[in-house]
């Protein structure tokens, strides 16, 4: 934890500054600014087509932005590719979970240490993410295409674990899942980040997100609309109505 | 971070990822495989089998009837440098899921290495070096073959990544567009090479040839041929450098599936978006395959040149990456032992196969019953069209699938055709 201490961003471990990406033409992040602190959860909420997922591959490399600045532990990344930030320490489960089908969970977990350097660790590791997630250890010979979405969604979080991430991104992790599996995961959540990782976490079932985050940012068409607490935001007048389906 | 683990030589899969997995057999990526002993028997029993084929070649001939169909040392040679394509070619198509229609194009190239470092294609310069076989006097560059293998192999490999590096961020059926291109391109230069500002670098359509043969020299000590072209067992000891060849290949390919690299090919395959989450570098993993792939396309291409003697742009038509594509397919993308059952029986059908079924055919029902003939080996394109037809409807996966797509055919949930073919 005390990397980024040193680097003088008063514990900010990931910032981006009036960042502009597109899609071809399409004009998706209309200058998005936020902190990722050490040790916390912030919750990125909003409505389908927000720009929130695209926040995410702006920041892992699969689309640039073409303007504006994104700085990690002191590092500019905003041109990184994505296997550089990978190996720099960001992993993420993506949106939809883009598991490997065809392999086992085994060896989708394999993939996730991909750019990991000390390999002596792996079993600990492999370890780890069993004991957080008991389901993935018994079926760990299973294609992972063959699982339920929770389960799936379950593998996919594993699998970023295994870069020891210094910060995970999670991309809708309770999409599509059943209220247990839901309740379930972002359990699994805050356990992450009791054990040290701060955690960006995308999410459109806004009231969950801000009840696991201490911070949020809420999102409206490639803009940050709100800036808060997640208490603060909970309590907001525009949240409830706009998010959290409360008259 | 100057070393990239996809950069690394597909040896290195030694490293300490499988200290934690050696007794399981399940390390890190790059596990260490538990052989088992049955299937190390397998193939040794089949590697020595085919070692001994051109002594007992002869006596399957005479056998009455099944005789006439076992194909001679000399048809052998060609399925074998066939199936080292098709193997190769797995490496692209199979592992890391790039559809490669101009896989010709390093044949091709390999086989202009071999005309131009051991011929007298450049007559202007005389160059010998490990040349056996021929007269010292002989004008033109005669390196030995065994130097062209490994300099075609480079050279492919060196064209791969050129023609890799702007092509491979296309996705699937652009890249199998732009590959069929430069599959065009390349004998088409070739056709059109012997006027380069004066300068006959490919003799056109005239093609090269003679091309030296290869051979051990004052090496071989009495015991390995001087040279294979004046040797008595000249298709034997052909035979036996394909099938080394082929052995290296084979080895190379199973044990690149099992490395880091292999595993990157894979994750690739799978889910594009995926694999570049989990940081695997996507350009660079691409065009390892495809130069990698190159390789072995060029160094059979060169022995190919060879055996034959020459070197002629009649030989590198579109129709043979097809061709080379069926064999993958009909033996079962990304499956090895499934790629070399796949390339030895559409290289015997191509080779001897077809015109032996013909003749037979004949012979028992056309003449007697119609009183003319008619000639399968012209047909050979309707042939193969149909076997690829009915394996993409009754068995997608191929003759040996490989071990994930077998699961996908026993588990049956992805990417379920819209209805049962096979049912009607």
């Amino acid at each position: 934890m005390s990397a980024a201490q040193t680097n003088g961003g008063g514990g900010v471990i990931l910032r981006l500054e009036d960042v502009h990406t597109y899609y071809g033409a399409i004009h998706a992040l209309k200058g998005i600014s936020l902190d990722v602190r050490e040790g916390e959860i912030v919750t990125l909420i909003g409505a389908n087509g927000a720009g929130k997922s695209t926040t995410l591959r702006s920041i892992n490399g699969l689309n640039h932005p073409r303007r504006g600045r994104i700085v990690f532990q002191g590092r500019d990344i905003t041109n990184e590719p994505p296997h550089e930030v990978v190996k720099m320490g960001i992993s993420q489960s993506p949106e939809g979970r883009k598991l490997f089908p065809r392999m086992t969970v085994r060896e989708n977990l394999e993939m996730g240490a991909f750019q990991r350097r000390d390999r002596a660790n792996f079993k600990e590791d492999v370890d780890r993410v069993y004991s957080l997630f008991p389901r993935l250890a018994e079926r760990r010979n299973q294609n992972a295409g063959t699982m339920s979405g929770g389960e799936q969604q379950m593998c996919a979080i594993g699998r970023a674990l295994m870069a020891r991430p210094k910060l995970l991104l999670l991309d809708e992790p309770s999409m599509g899942l059943a209220p247990i599996f839901v309740e379930k995961i972002f359990e699994i959540v805050r356990e992450i980040n009791e054990q040290g990782t701060p955690i960006l976490l995308v999410e459109q079932n806004a009231l969950m997100a801000l009840d696991a985050a201490e911070r949020g940012y809420v999102m409206e068409t490639g803009r940050i609309a709100l800036a808060d607490d997640a208490h603060a935001l909970r309590q907001n007048e525009q949240v409830r109505k706009a998010y959290l389906g409360e008259t | 971070m100057s070393s990239i683990p996809a950069d690394q030589p597909p040896a290195r899969r030694a490293h300490p990822a499988g200290d934690d997995g050696a007794g399981g057999g399940s390390g890190g990526i790059g596990r260490r495989r538990v052989f088992n002993p049955l299937n190390v028997l397998l193939v040794l029993g089949l590697t020595a089998a085919a070692f001994l084929y051109p002594y007992y070649n002869e006596a399957l001939q005479a056998i009455p009837l099944i005789g006439d169909f076992v194909p001679g040392v000399g048809a052998m040679v060609v399925m074998l440098v066939f199936t080292m394509m098709a193997v190769g070619l797995n490496i692209v198509v199979g592992y890391a899921g790039l559809l490669d229609l101009g896989y010709v194009a390093f044949y091709a190239a390999g086989a202009y290495m071999a005309a131009w470092f051991a011929s007298q294609q450049f007559e202007q310069w005389r160059f010998h070096f490990g040349a056996v076989g021929i007269s010292p006097e002989l004008p033109g560059i005669h390196l030995s073959i065994w130097i062209v293998l490994i300099l075609a192999g480079i050279f492919t490999t060196v064209v791969g990544i050129l023609i890799g590096l702007p092509t491979l961020r296309l996705r699937g059926d652009y890249l199998a567009i732009v590959t069929l291109g430069f599959g065009e391109i390349i004998p088409q230069f070739v056709r059109n090479g012997d006027n380069i500002f004066g300068f006959d670098l490919t003799h056109g359509t005239f093609g090269i040839s003679p091309i030296d043969s290869p051979g051990f020299g004052a090496l071989g000590g009495g015991l390995l041929p001087e040279s294979y072209q004046t040797s008595f067992e000249r298709q034997s000891w052909f035979f036996w450098t394909a099938l080394v060849l082929l052995l290296i290949t084979i080895f190379c390919s199973v044990q690149l599936r099992d490395s880091r690299l292999g595993r990157a090919w894979i994750a690739i395959r799978e889910d594009e978006t995926a694999a570049a989450a989990m940081g695997i570098p996507l350009m660079r993993t691409k065009t390892w395959s495809y130069a990698i792939g190159a390789f072995f396309g060029g160094v059979a291409g060169a022995f190919y040149a060879s055996f034959k003697s020459g070197a002629f742009p009649a030989d590198f038509y579109f129709n043979i990456s097809i061709f080379l594509l069926c064999m993958v397919i009909l033996g079962g993308m990304g499956s090895v032992w499934g790629v070399i059952v796949g390339g030895m029986v559409l290289g015997y059908l191509n080779v001897e196969g077809l015109s032996t079924i013909g003749t037979k055919l004949n012979e028992a029902f056309f003449d007697p019953v119609f009183g003319k003939q008619i000639e399968v080996a012209k047909y050979q394109f309707g042939i193969y069209g149909a076997i690829s037809v009915r394996m993409m409807l009754f068995r997608p996966v191929g003759l040996i699938p490989e071990r994930r797509r077998r699961r996908e055919l026993e588990e049956g949930v992805h990417d379920e055709s819209l209805y049962d073919a096979s049912s009607h």
